[in-house]
């Protein structure tokens, strides 16, 4: 690595812009990339959450992301409810009295999503009156709003993926039609063979060359398919990142690239699957791409303390800083029109904080990126 | 190095011509060969255009190499690169292209070129030495 430092720029779990310094980072002399691009000066409203069953988790993963909204609060009589576990996870303040949170001195919204009848006239005595507050059927089709929008996240995830398998085409007829040439001029051979033993070897050859075309149509109907909306699994990270690589090679030619893995073979977190098995194609597929003509990729997971870490690193065109924040914007490119969504970083984004992750980017023009995700350690029972 | 020389007898096989097939499966190489040395052609190999280039640049090919299969998608030169280094350097030797991934743009791009054909795998042993003869016919001899 060159003297001049390779800036950091992370995006928080809240999508809001900051900087720190990462831990995941390799290069000790790091400087902090501060970005403007959110609006930081405008004061967030400051919202409580009253009830933290499916529709209070739902809208606590949803405002969390949004910079303009702090959440100052949430509760909810049963100490077990799924959001105030979600809430300590986010580092939102989980208050076990409703009089408490809706008595916060700034809170500005109150937004009763606990269906409980009873709760009304708490809050008409209790409550501060500068507090709008939003319950019964309101809060309900805020509810619903959510759901509407995560499933809208969902299907966006499922498009940019079909739209990237466009461009295995090339890859896939590669990888078709190679052993297929294969397959034919053996078995033409064959047609007037008559030393047994080449019989044999050429039969053979044929029998392996199937084999590897069925692994092709294997890899990638298992990639292209819509992934369950609430299948978490404990993902083994440094496997899931082998499988990608297999994937990639279809979307980007890995010719004079070098590959250095440099794996922790316990490294596991708590997510979706077929989504980080998305996010790593991902991120593959844009660092390769990022080194036309030669290069070296570098995999790399660790366990941390309270995390595990995943790192794809490049030693590419590398990304100006003035576009550190726009590169996780949706529909932002560098590619020709039509080679490229814009929404790859934007859906992986969405995907690790999700997961309670962060996503993070170091890079130096004409030296390289390095993509850092880091994930919540989940504790092996 | 090979004995054979082109449109002679050596050894009671007949020696058609010497073809260099370039290809990065080793796989593609093997059974364009066997095709090939089956219809009495003298046969290299080269894994890329990098290797390609080295080839005729050797010894005595430089003369009696007579016709390249090329792909396209390969490390190091490239196809592409590969075919315009050929062209500029040894117009005479007729270039066909052997590839996985049919392009009509690279295609036309190609034989306007000067690639005097252009195959897509998987493709019939007939229809390689039919393409071969044809090109066969088109070359030029080297300068003496």
């Amino acid at each position: 690595m060159n003297s001049s430092a390779p800036r950091l720029f992370e995006q928080d779990q809240a999508g809001r812009a900051g900087a720190r310094s990462s831990p995941a980072s390799p290069e000790k002399d790091s400087v902090n990339y501060m970005t403007t691009t959110h609006p930081t000066d405008v004061t967030p409203t400051k919202i409580a959450i009253l009830g933290a069953g499916r529709g209070g988790t739902a809208l606590l993963d949803l405002l969390h992301q949004i910079p303009a909204i702090e959440i100052i609060g949430i509760t909810d009589c049963n100490p077990g409810a799924p959001g105030l576990k979600r809430a300590r996870e986010l580092r939102v303040p989980v208050v076990p009295q409703v009089t408490e949170l809706i008595q916060n001195h700034g809170v500005q919204l109150i937004l009763d999503v606990t269906g409980d009848p009873a709760l009304g006239a708490i809050l008409r005595s209790h409550a501060r009156p500068e507090a709008d507050v939003l319950s019964g059927s309101a809060s309900r089709i805020l509810w619903e709003l959510v759901q509407h929008e995560s499933t809208l996240q969902a299907e966006l995830l499922h498009a940019e993926k079909l739209a990237g398998i466009g461009s295995f085409a090339a890859g896939i007829a590669h990888d078709i039609n190679n052993p297929l040439q294969l397959i034919l001029g053996l078995a033409e051979n064959l047609e007037d063979e008559t030393d047994l033993e080449t019989i044999h070897a050429q039969a053979a050859d044929i029998i392996a060359a199937v084999k590897r075309t069925t692994a092709i149509c294997r890899d990638l109907t298992s990639y292209a398919r819509r992934s369950a909306a609430h299948n978490h699994s404990l993902v083994p990270l440094s496997a899931r990142l082998d499988e990608a690589l297999k994937i990639a090679r279809y979307a980007v030619g890995f010719h004079d690239i070098d590959i250095v893995k440099r794996y922790a073979p316990d490294a596991a977190a708590s997510g979706n699957p077929d989504e980080l098995l998305h996010v790593f194609v991902n991120l593959i597929t844009n660092a390769i791409q990022a080194m036309d003509g030669g290069g070296t990729l570098t995999l790399r997971t660790a366990i941390e303390p309270d995390t595990v870490i995943v790192q794809v690193s490049d030693t590419g065109c590398g990304i100006p800083p003035d576009l550190f924040n726009a590169i996780f914007e949706p529909f932002f490119t560098t590619k020709p029109p039509g080679k490229g969504t814009g929404l790859g970083l934007y859906n992986i984004k969405h995907v690790i904080h999700q997961m309670h992750g962060t996503i993070a980017v170091t890079s130096e023009v004409g030296i390289g990126s390095i993509f850092t995700i880091t994930l919540p350690r989940t504790v092996q029972t | 190095m090979s004995e054979f020389k082109s449109g002679f007898f050596v050894g009671g096989d007949a020696c058609n011509g010497r073809i260099l097939v370039v290809d990065d499966e080793p796989d593609i190489r093997k059974v364009v060969k066997m095709t090939l040395q089956k219809a009495g052609y003298d046969v290299l190999e080269a894994e890329n255009g990098e290797k390609a280039i080295e080839t005729i640049n050797s010894g005595e090919n430089r003369l009696l190499l007579d016709v390249m299969v090329c792909d396209i998608r390969m490390p190091k030169v490239n196809g592409i690169e590969a075919i315009a280094y050929f062209r500029q350097n040894y117009p005479r030797v007729p270039l066909i292209v052997l590839t996985g991934f049919p392009d009509t743009d690279m295609a036309t791009s190609l034989l306007r070129q000067g690639v005097v054909d252009y195959l897509v795998k998987p493709v019939e042993g007939e229809k390689l030495k039919a393409a071969v003869a044809r090109a066969m016919e088109q070359r030029e001899l080297a300068p003496l």
